[in-house]
């Protein structure tokens, strides 16, 4: 099953966005990042494949450090 | 009983849904808010976020650009060393509290900046010509207080604001007595809000916010963890967390966000109107009285603040006086020595600030209490 994770900057932009998608039907789980050269942040864990989420983030001018697609 | 009328100062009774919401916070919200992934951590980060969207819908800005401070001083502290960090001339204006002229002084006798004091006057056009005629290539920001401090006087923001604007000079605005009172967006061309939490928005002390709409950066005065970009030792360079380092008040979170629905429940201009009434009352029971007199002109609008002297009677000894029969008003010079200085009020003077909890027969007892008291 396919997964984006995204690290974002900061905890209020992962959870502006998290509503975001939310309101776009796009569950996403916010968690701690587990992998990152930046320290400390968080990230958001998606169901779906990362290039929707991302012109959805772009669309709204959030800003985010990377996305990386993920097969569980 | 203790009638408070220095509401002006900070607003008490606080609402029942704030004192339940604090409580509760105590109770259940003891992480450490955009700190950590555990669940105590999560349900306080999330509270705070939702706290966050309250302020920014209230104040019509993006929930990042909204940023908790202690008090409307470290907001503006915040705004006028941050937007001023490398130099340049910044205007203020002759009814600023000392949150905002005592910054700006530092930096000016630290030669760091250029500083203009613009006068203000009862006629709305020729404050804003005190502004434009202050302005120079290099200025780079106009701090206005959106109402007195002392008198109440509302000051020609919008106007301003459209000054700024022509001028492409950064607008930063105290908004402490206003926020609740008058509906305040960002849209009125303010780039930067600097407000108290609890006053007007009725959270609880050591609340403050700065909101900004992100068009001027806002170098950081302090800088430390943000529990993000931990690596690395330079400060991140992104809203909020360039400008809230250190451990946040989340109680003081908590408490602004159910303060902001209270005063969405009853409506700004109700609660605005309540207060004019409130002050209406009172000056018109003192109007006459050839011993008072009240700081107000026919032709400036006001929020609602009276500010009043009585003949002779220091204004100290007038608050002490009334303290003794249990109403709290605040005299002296309110901490803004620039604006008694414009009003000429050489020893102060006593200010009655009522709150959307003051009551008429409490007012009317303050009255009479005024004009039958001896010296």
């Amino acid at each position: 099953m396919k997964k984006c994770v995204i690290s974002m900057q900061s905890y209020t932009h992962a959870a502006k966005a998290q509503k975001l998608l939310s309101g776009r039907g796009i569950e996403a789980a916010l968690r701690r990042n587990e992998q990152s050269t930046e320290g400390c942040g968080y990230s958001l864990v998606i169901s779906i494949d990362c290039d929707t989420v991302a012109k959805i983030l772009n669309d709204y001018s959030i800003p985010f450090i990377r996305l990386r697609n993920e097969v569980k | 009983m203790l009638v408070n009328f220095d509401n002006a100062a900070t607003t008490y009774p606080k609402p029942k849904e704030v004192r339940l919401a604090v409580n509760n916070a105590v109770e259940m919200l003891g992480g450490n808010a955009g700190r950590g992934g555990h669940q105590l951590a999560a349900r306080t980060s999330a509270a705070v976020f939702s706290s966050r969207e309250t302020i920014a819908d209230f104040f019509g800005a993006e929930a990042e650009n909204v940023v908790f401070t202690l008090n409307c001083t470290a907001a503006l502290n915040m705004a006028v060393k941050g937007i001023m960090h490398d130099g340049g001339h910044l205007i203020i204006s002759g009814m600023e509290h000392n949150s905002v002229a005592r910054p700006a002084a530092a930096l000016a006798i630290e030669k760091k900046i250029m500083l203009s004091v613009a006068d203000v006057y009862s006629n709305d056009e020729m404050t804003v010509d005190s502004f434009r005629n202050h302005i120079r290539p290099d200025t780079k920001a106009i701090v206005c207080t959106y109402a007195s401090n002392v008198t109440g006087q509302l000051m020609p923001i919008k106007k301003i604001a459209d000054l700024c604007k022509e001028k492409g000079i950064c607008f930063i605005v105290d908004g402490a007595q206003v926020c609740g009172i008058i509906d305040v967006k960002l849209s009125d061309g303010i780039n930067i809000l600097c407000t108290a939490g609890h006053k007007g928005l009725y959270g609880v002390t050591g609340t403050g916010l700065l909101i900004t709409d992100g068009k001027y950066k806002i170098h950081p005065i302090i800088e430390g963890g943000t529990g993000s970009s931990s690596t690395g030792l330079k400060q991140p360079d992104f809203l909020p967390d360039s400008l809230e380092s250190g451990t946040m008040n989340v109680l003081g979170a908590i408490s602004l966000k159910s303060g902001i629905d209270f005063i969405n429940r009853i409506g700004v201009e109700r609660i605005r109107r309540h207060e004019e009434r409130m002050c209406d009352i009172f000056i018109n029971g003192l109007k006459n009285d050839k011993r008072i007199k009240i700081y107000r002109r026919n032709e400036c609008e006001y929020v609602p603040i009276v500010s009043f002297n009585i003949s002779g009677v220091p204004s100290e000894k007038t608050a002490q006086l009334l303290s003794e029969k249990g109403f709290c008003l605040r005299a002296g010079f309110h901490c803004a020595a620039l604006a008694h200085s414009t009003l000429g009020t050489d020893n102060g003077t006593v200010r009655f600030a009522p709150s959307v909890f003051s009551r008429e027969k409490d007012v009317i007892r303050l009255v009479k209490t005024i004009k039958f008291m001896s010296f």
